[in-house]
């Protein structure tokens, strides 16, 4: 416990030096401003802004992440509550009841109490971080190869199997991704995979490629389908944004529960901040005197999912930070971010860099609070520029998409590699493919091979390996649970209406 | 046409192709000759599957409901995608020859042109402009990244 709070300390040391304030400020207004875009969330400011961070060395480099990845959070509920368009999926329970409540003149209190609750959210669900990180780390030491390649079999099945449309679709994905991750040079024999002879393939394609092409180039293709749309009529003008004393005695125990419900669904691998705030939603409507309210501008009915939004987004860190295993698109990005500043996010990152793991749960604590000053006071000068054109802002994303990706190694091979991603981005979409078990493939492949082979040198390749232990065959039965488990329930679902 | 089914069928194949890459690679001469070709393999024989399942899941559907919009040449997005493409393709080739700033600003008037109209031609230039200068100073003096640099007067 000593050494936590120790640890803790150093990172927030760190944390609030003038500099790095800067750039937690300077990330997260700059993160709020792409989440407000429509369509464009957390997934896509943490990939365009990448670049900033490129030559800021590894604690700045998280510190601004960490703004970025709030603030764009904070942004796509600005642009819910006041154009009901959600910036990403996460944000569109925010559109229930922000929208309505802006519609009836209180977009002041909408935005303010959309501010605290996800200030507090993020909050309650950092401590509750920081005291489990390190428990969650500690036993995933215990891991062999075998366990942990079967850990990242499970969170990949759980992600893919997490697809709305269908779980098939989700596990074409996930194999496009792992595909991805095998191209180039093996690192333990020496021989070149898939590189059909193109020396530019030997080195890999960068996962940060990947990650751009589909959350910059691929999310403003699929934005063009609405920029013929009207301008939205916006509020520009506001009053003192915050809110009664009869909206804070109805929300604070909302809040309050929404929180750990949203930080475990968090945690888990494929659920995520969109089903977080979804279900936090449903569950002060059921629970509510007056469900018929909800929808119609009630404060609860914002409160309680933007507060399980955040929980989530923190939750989601996780087995992020503590398994080197992102759950989610984001956090796969955000791991991509990692990986990058040479960083290998596991449960050696606690042991080995302890400073750098607590320097970024620190800064997310700091990177909370100046959020929230910059959110709630400042909304009505930050929601301006909602009133600029997307048309002007989608080149200005594609313009950084480019530059960031030059930038990665200073090659042009890889703007052709950006395009070529983008448009399978698209494509994707198109099918219904979903993009992120991709994406996670991609970030996890190389580490999943490498486990995998190891296991089996370990075994003398003896496969019964991977049922070898108690925790291998606790995962392998929640492997094949997850990837059963929805069409069990869509089975079941058509039973029930043929005998109805 | 149906999208979804072509989905399945492009899958199967790539599962396919994939498959016969990974047990033609040349076999390792260090440790387990066939060690870094199980894993790709498996990988293939798995989106097979999940295609041959796609596939035929969609193909089932087709047979129940065979109404589908037809469609009216290409949509409006679809050409704006096709013609963002082509104008990427071209700032990826004039990128190194030509140089970072005078590339970008022809990218960006390219789109903004497109996405915003003739009739912001004020906007589009200043936004053009300004953003290609900027990034370039930027990335030059704060990030310290060398971009590409113009011909002759090598700025």
């Amino acid at each position: 416990m000593d050494v936590i709070l120790q640890n803790l300390m150093i990172g927030f040391q760190t944390a609030i030096e003038p500099i790095n304030l800067m750039w937690v400020t300077l990330g997260g207004i700059l993160g709020t401003i792409i989440g407000m875009l429509p369509g464009l969330g957390p997934a896509t400011g943490v990939a365009v802004l990448l670049p900033l961070t490129y030559k800021m060395g590894p604690t700045g480099a998280l510190i601004t992440m960490a703004g970025v990845y709030y603030g764009a959070m904070y942004g796509g509920s600005r642009s819910s509550i006041l154009i009901n368009t959600p910036g990403d999926g996460a944000a569109i329970a925010a559109t229930f009841d922000g929208y309505p409540m802006a519609m009836k003149g209180r977009a002041e209190a909408a935005l303010a109490i959309s501010g605290i609750a996800s200030f507090i959210g993020g909050m309650i669900s950092t401590i509750l971080m920081i005291f489990s990180a390190t428990s969650v780390a500690k036993f995933a030491l215990k891991f062999g190869p075998a366990e942990y390649f079967l850990l990242m079999l499970l969170a990949l099945a759980m992600t893919s199997s997490m697809n709305k449309g269908n779980v098939i679709r989700g596990f074409i994905s996930m194999f496009i991704g792992l595909m991805i991750a095998m191209i180039g040079l093996d690192p333990q024999s020496g021989l070149n995979r898939f590189t059909f002879g193109s020396l530019e393939l030997q080195s890999g394609i960068d996962f940060l490629t990947v990650i751009i092409g589909i959350y910059a180039l691929g999310e403003v293709f699929k934005c063009f389908r609405d920029i013929r749309e009207g301008k939205k009529k916006m509020q520009t003008k506001f009053g003192k944004i915050w809110i009664t004393k009869e909206d804070w005695r109805r929300s604070w125990l909302p809040i309050l529960r929404s929180t750990p419900l949203g930080f475990l669904i968090g945690a888990l691998p494929g659920a995520g901040a969109t089903i977080a705030s979804l279900m936090a939603y449903n569950n002060e409507k059921q629970i509510s005197k007056n469900p018929e309210e909800f929808g119609k501008g009630d404060i609860v009915g914002l409160a309680a999912p933007e507060a399980a939004n955040n929980a989530a987004s923190v939750g989601a860190l996780i087995p992020m930070l503590t398994l080197g295993i992102p759950g989610s698109g984001t956090t796969a990005v955000l791991m991509g971010a990692l990986l990058m500043l040479g960083l290998q996010p596991g449960p050696l990152l606690f042991q080995n860099n302890p400073q750098i793991a607590w320097g970024l749960i620190a800064s997310m604590v700091v990177g909370n609070i100046i959020l929230a000053f910059v959110n709630i006071p400042m909304a009505g000068a930050l929601v301006r520029v909602l009133a600029i054109p997307p048309k002007v802002l989608y080149p200005i994303i594609l313009g950084l998409a480019f530059i960031g990706t030059y930038a990665i190694s200073n090659s042009v091979s890889d703007l052709y590699i950006l395009i070529i991603f983008g448009v399978i981005g698209f494509f994707m979409e198109k099918v219904k493919i979903p993009s992120s078990p991709m994406l996670l493939g991609v970030i996890v492949g190389n580490t999943m091979e490498i486990s995998f082979r190891q296991a089996l040198v370990l075994s003398d390749g003896n496969w019964g390996v991977f049922v070898g232990s108690p925790i291998a065959v606790i995962l392998v039965i929640a492997t094949v649970i997850s990837i059963l488990l929805p069409s069990l329930k869509t089975f079941i679902k058509k039973k029930k209406t043929v005998e109805a | 046409m149906n999208y979804n089914l072509l989905a399945g069928l492009i899958s199967t194949i790539i599962g396919i192709i994939y498959t016969i890459m990974s047990i033609t690679l040349p076999n390792a001469t260090i440790g387990n000759p066939i060690e870094p070709k199980i894993f790709p393999m498996l990988l293939g024989v798995g989106m097979t599957i999940c295609g041959i399942i796609l596939t035929i899941m969609e193909g089932r559907k087709k047979t129940v409901t065979k109404k589908t919009k037809n469609d009216q040449g290409l949509s409006h997005d679809t050409k704006l995608i096709i013609y963002t493409c082509i104008v990427t393709l071209a700032y990826a080739l004039l990128f190194e020859p030509i140089g970072y700033v005078l590339s970008t600003i022809a990218f960006m008037s390219a789109m903004l042109f497109a996405l915003n109209g003739k009739e912001k031609w004020k906007t589009n230039i200043i936004v053009s402009l300004s953003f290609s200068i900027g990034i370039y100073f930027l990335f030059l003096k704060l990030l310290s990244i060398p971009l590409p640099m113009m011909p002759f007067i090598q700025i």
